[in-house]
C-alpha cells in the first residue's frame, strides 16, 4: 500500500507527456479559437467606432455647410434689397431730376416761344401800323379809294400774316 | 485488503514492475487525447456549437481563475496547472467506473508533488534571480531560515499526503460500504467520496501549488 518505487518516476514521465498532449491538443487549439474571436470582436468594435466617427465627422461638417449656406443667403439677400433700395432710389432722384430739368426747360422753351411770339407780334403790329399809316397816307394823296376796300385789303393783308405766322411756328 | 494494494500489471525485464497506477494513468492519457482531438475537431470563430461552447467556458474558466492567482505576467504556467486539474479531476473520479483511482497510489501523488516542488521554486528562480531566492529564506529574519529551508519539502509532502490520504479514505470508506450495504445506499454516498471529494481535491491541489507559486515570486 505505501511502497514507494520506480512507478514514481514513470508517473512524472506520463506527466510531463500529458502537458505536452493536452497543450497541443486540447489548450492551445481552444486558446486560439477564443483569441481569434476576441479580436474579431474587438475589430467589430473599433470598426464600428471608427464608422461612428466618420458619420459624426460627416454630421459636423454638413450642419457646417448648412448654417454656412444659410448665412450666406441672407447676407445675399440684405445685399440684394440694399442694392435694389439703392437703384430704386437713385432711379428715383435721376427721374424727379429729369422730370425737374424737363419741367424747366419746357418752361423755358415756352417762355422763349412766349417772347419770340411777343416779338412778332410786336413786329408785325409795328408792320401793320406801318402800313395802316401807309394806307392812310396814300389815300390822303388822292389815290381814293372805297373805304370799304381799304378795310378788306387791311384785313387781308393782316390774316395773310397772321396765319403765315401760325404756319411757321 | 486485497482491493489496498497497487498490483503489479506486469513486468518490464529493464524497468521493473509497472503498477496498476501507471496503467491507469496511460488509460487517462489515452482518453483525454482522444476525447481531446475529437471535441477541437471543427472548431469554428463565429456560430460555435454546444461542445465548443462548454469546451470555451471550461478552458476561459481556467485560464481566469489561475490568471487572478498568478497574474498576467505568469501566463506560461497555466497549460501545466490546467492539465493537473484535468488529471485529477479524472483519476479522482474514475472509481466510478470500477478502475482503481491513480491518486490512491502514494507514488503518483508524490510525482505530483514533486513536479509542484520544482514548479514552485523554479518559478520563484526564474522572476527574482538565484540570489533573491537564496535571500529569501532569511526573510523576515535569519533565524528563521531553518524553517524556511524546510518549507520547500513541506509544502510538497502536504500536497502529496493530502492527496492521497483523501482519495485513499474515500476509496476504502466506499469499498467497505459496497462490501457491507451493496444494494442503494452507496449511490449518495459515492456522490460524496467519488465525485465531490474528488474534484475539491483536484482543486484544492492545483489551487495551493499556484498559491505557494505566487508566494514564491513576490
Amino acid at each position: 500500500m505505501l511502497q514507494f518505487n520506480l512507478n514514481f518516476l514513470y508517473t512524472i514521465i506520463n506527466l510531463i507527456v500529458l502537458v505536452f498532449l493536452l497543450k497541443k491538443f486540447l489548450i492551445k487549439p481552444v486558446t486560439n479559437v477564443m483569441e481569434k474571436r476576441k479580436e474579431m470582436i474587438e475589430d467589430g468594435f473599433r470598426k464600428a467606432k471608427e464608422a461612428e466617427n466618420d458619420a459624426m465627422d460627416l454630421k459636423k461638417q454638413y450642419t457646417d455647410a448648412l448654417s454656412g449656406a444659410r448665412e450666406e443667403s441672407a447676407r445675399i439677400m440684405a445685399q440684394a434689397q440694399k442694392d435694389a433700395r439703392a437703384e430704386y432710389d437713385k432711379v428715383m432722384q435721376k427721374a424727379s431730376e429729369d422730370a425737374g430739368s424737363l419741367m424747366e426747360s419746357a418752361k423755358a422753351n415756352i417762355r422763349m416761344e412766349q417772347e419770340q411770339s411777343m416779338n412778332a407780334l410786336q413786329s408785325q403790329i409795328a408792320g401793320l401800323a406801318m402800313s395802316a399809316a401807309q394806307k392812310i397816307v396814300e389815300e390822303k394823296s388822292g389815290q381814293v379809294k372805297d373805304n370799304q376796300k381799304i378795310y378788306d385789303e387791311f384785313l387781308e393783308e393782316v390774316g395773310e400774316d397772321v396765319h403765315g405766322s401760325d404756319t411757321e411756328k | 485488503m486485497d482491493q489496498l494494494n497497487c498490483k503489479t500489471v506486469f513486468e518490464v525485464p529493464v524497468l521493473g514492475g509497472i503498477s496498476e497506477s501507471v496503467v491507469v494513468t496511460w488509460i487517462i492519457m489515452a482518453v483525454l487525447v482522444i476525447a481531446s482531438i475529437l471535441l477541437t475537431r471543427n472548431l469554428k470563430v463565429e456560430n460555435p456549437g454546444k461542445i465548443q461552447l462548454l469546451l470555451e467556458s471550461g478552458i476561459s474558466w481556467t485560464n481566469d481563475f489561475f490568471e487572478g492567482i498568478l497574474g498576467k505576467s505568469n501566463r506560461r504556467y497555466i497549460p501545466y496547472l490546467t492539465t493537473v486539474l484535468i488529471y485529477l479531476g479524472v483519476s479522482n473520479t474514475i472509481g466510478l467506473f470500477g478502475f482503481k483511482p491513480p491518486t490512491k497510489d502514494l507514488n503518483v501523488t508524490a510525482a505530483l508533488a514533486i513536479m509542484s516542488m520544482c514548479l514552485i521554486e523554479f518559478s520563484g528562480i526564474y522572476k527574482n534571480g538565484v540570489k533573491h531566492w537564496m535571500k529569501h529564506f532569511a526573510k523576515p529574519v535569519a533565524i528563521v531560515a531553518p524553517i524556511m529551508v524546510l518549507e520547500i519539502f513541506i509544502r510538497p509532502l502536504s500536497l502529496c499526503m493530502r492527496l492521497f490520504g483523501n482519495i485513499l479514505a474515500g476509496f476504502v470508506v466506499m469499498e467497505l460500504i459496497k462490501a457491507f450495504v451493496p444494494l442503494i445506499v452507496p449511490i449518495p454516498l459515492s456522490f460524496y467520496f467519488d465525485i465531490f471529494d474528488g474534484l475539491i481535491q483536484a482543486y484544492v491541489f492545483v489551487f495551493l501549488t499556484a498559491l505557494f507559486m505566487t508566494e514564491e515570486m513576490e
